[in-house]
């Protein structure tokens, strides 16, 4: 995707050395960016799916508590003393690695390091957060201090689903990702959906671009319309008929009070079917 | 890269400063690396560049075109322009007055004038029982005091968050792993931490309700330090968005933004645009487990229906919307109006707000 904003963000992040926060509507494909650009580096992706509760043992390292014990128990039978075995379960093997660690201890080319819906992680995190993206190191009581040899590209996304915290927005650079314009999803449907015609991808998306406009209380992603495109093909679809728009409507509209509203309007006319 | 491009970066960073973005003069020095980055040969270039550096949050982004077209304008450069943003309109006086003196009736409380003596309990029944537009300036510490004490039932409830704990539910690996090394089958347990409510606030400030919701926006004040999501609006013909200007730790620049930020701090009032606004732009902040709070007297200028829609969609989106009105207060009163019959099917809890007693009563409505 050729978007200057996108390519223009993308290129300053790298260059300055800055995470980039993406915000933007769910489905505009804010993940993807970041998948995309591990592609165009040849490089891993590491991706921290975040969620309310998740704590710093979760992303960063946890301790492989079956296995020590396991080992313990083994020490034990062969008679060895407690300060050995201890030397030795608080060892990099018994060490799990969660996504933040394993960006930071990464090993070859520095991969780009996703974390994903971080709106949705509690204030605590995001404080946590911030430490661990402001020097790239960890310390372990146990190892001692693990240090990033390259600055993983980090990539954060956001469904502003609450408000960020001032100190994170200023240490990040910014991309706000809207809805796509008509030629742009078009693009986008014939390069993802090839199996779609030019005239039934054209009335598919000029129907979605309507619906953004009006007063949804979810309004369709690309994701979504990749998704209606994909299953009126399957049903051989060349145009739009409001028969074929009952029928797969749930793939676009997925909230229920609105799919009575689509519905209502296309049955009254009001939605007018052919492409723009 | 020229030195006029440099002058007029700093400039252009010096001007969204001004109008209240938050630049600091390490985003100057990354927005000259930016434009090194990129070149100066394409102005659409500069501009993305500078735009993903400088702005940090989807509203700005009208802000920033503004000054960019003024800083980067092709002939000569704007300094000392007076053109004014498109996002300050000029502010009505009177309501920066207003509010002025609402923040200053907590510390002089002699140029009141007050002549009764006010108890300092909070549980005299006298003063939990009085109407909030009879309130003398000393009673606000009475607000916050109870404000704190909900906060801090609020935050008890359990999260998915873990904490140690004797008598846990879970046992906790990592300190029993610690403890294993003396003595094998030690338990340690954990529980929940606890979680955080959400709560949404959209308050009426048009006309009688302005007071009450004066009232309402300070107990939620006090709240937001402790509850950490606490979302507040106000609205009389526009919704605005206050979170940002009550979480600022200093009352001071609570007010000077507030008062920058609702200009229609009285006036008609358009319930169901206000929702429908709220809706459309911030219906994301509410989920089935954010309990929405609408302060109002339900006076609605607009139409009916649109606000019963929008109260429906509310609803169906919440954990529980709680309508305060403080006129159930006064003992004739019957919510007869038609915005107020619109709304009603929809509110899980229909309650006044007009003093202590009531804001008190809020907590069991919040938490359960």
């Amino acid at each position: 995707m050729a978007d200057p904003a996108i390519a223009t963000s993308l290129h300053l992040a790298l260059e300055l050395h800055k995470p980039l926060l993406i915000e933007g509507h769910a489905g505009v494909g804010k993940t993807e960016i970041a998948k995309v650009l591990a592609r165009l580096l040849a490089t891993d992706l590491i991706r921290l799916q975040c969620y309310e509760g998740l704590d710093a043992n979760t992303a960063l390292y946890e301790w492989n508590y079956a296995r020590q014990l396991l080992h313990i128990r083994l020490q034990e039978r062969d008679g060895h003393a407690p300060a050995e075995a201890e030397a030795k379960i608080f060892s990099e093997p018994f060490l799990l690695k969660r996504p933040l660690l394993q960006a930071i201890a990464h090993e070859g080319r520095p991969p780009v390091l996703l974390v994903d819906e971080i709106d949705r992680s509690d204030e605590e995190f995001e404080a946590f957060l911030l430490e661990v993206l402001s020097d790239f190191q960890v310390t372990v009581p146990e190892l001692g201090t693990i240090r990033a040899r390259e600055r993983p590209h980090v990539i954060l996304t956001s469904n502003r689903s609450r408000e960020l915290s001032d100190a994170l927005r200023r240490r990040c650079l910014y991309l706000f990702i809207d809805h796509p314009p008509f030629e742009k999803e078009l693009m986008i449907v014939r390069r993802k959906v090839p199996g779609a015609s030019e005239e039934l991808a054209a009335e598919i998306v000029s129907l979605v671009q309507r619906l953004r406009r009006a007063k949804l209380a979810k309004l369709p992603g690309v994701s979504e319309t990749l998704d209606w495109a994909e299953a009126l093909v399957v049903l051989h679809a060349a145009h739009l008929t409001p028969e074929l728009i009952g029928e797969t409507l749930g793939c676009l509209v997925k909230d229920e009070a609105d799919l009575r509203k689509v519905r209502g309007d296309i049955e009254a006319g009001r939605l007018p079917l052919g492409a723009a | 890269m020229t030195a006029d491009l440099v002058r007029r970066t700093v400039a252009l960073c010096r001007d969204l400063r001004g109008r209240g973005m938050m630049v600091t003069t390490a985003h100057a020095i990354d927005a000259i690396r930016a434009l090194r980055c990129v070149g100066m040969e394409s102005r659409e270039r500069v501009y993305l560049a500078l735009r993903c550096v400088l702005v940090a949050r989807p509203e700005e982004v009208e802000i920033f075109d503004d000054a960019f077209a003024m800083a980067f304008a092709p002939s000569s450069p704007p300094e000392g322009s007076t053109r004014v943003s498109r996002r300050s309109p000029p502010r009505d006086p009177a309501v920066v007055s207003s509010l002025r003196s609402w923040g200053e009736q907590g510390s002089d409380s002699e140029e009141q004038g007050d002549p009764e003596p006010v108890p300092a309990a909070s549980d005299m029944p006298a003063v939990v029982q009085k109407d909030f537009s009879a309130f003398g300036a000393d009673e606000l510490a009475d607000i916050q005091r109870i404000a704190s004490r909900i906060a801090r039932r609020l935050a008890a409830r359990p999260s998915r968050r873990w904490a140690p704990d004797r008598r846990g539910r879970r046992i906790d690996l990592r300190r029993t792993m610690r403890r294993a090394l003396a003595e094998p089958l030690d338990l340690r347990f954990r529980r929940r931490k606890p979680r955080k409510t959400r709560i949404v606030a959209i308050c009426d400030v048009s006309g009688s309700m302005d007071l009450y919701s004066q009232f309402l926006l300070q107990f939620l004040y006090a709240l937001q330090g402790t509850v950490a999501r606490v979302e507040s609006f106000v609205f009389s013909t526009v919704l605005r968005r206050v979170t940002g200007v009550l979480r600022q730790p200093d009352y001071a620049w609570v007010l000077r933004g507030l008062s920058a930020e609702v200009h229609d701090w009285s006036g008609g009032t358009r319930i169901g645009e206000s929702l429908a606004a709220f809706n459309q732009e911030w219906g994301r902040l509410v989920d089935r487990r954010t309990v929405v709070v609408i302060l109002s007297d339900g006076w609605d200028t607009g139409d009916p229906s649109l606000l019963g829609a929008e109260m429906e969609l509310l609803q169906r989106r919440s954990r529980r919307v709680v309508w305060l009105n403080p006129l159930l207060g006064s003992a004739d009163y019957q919510p007869l109006t038609q915005g107020m019959q619109a709304a009603l099917p929809h509110v899980s809890v229909f309650a006044p707000a007009h003093n202590l007693a009531a804001l008190r009563a809020l907590e069991r409505h919040l938490l359960s």
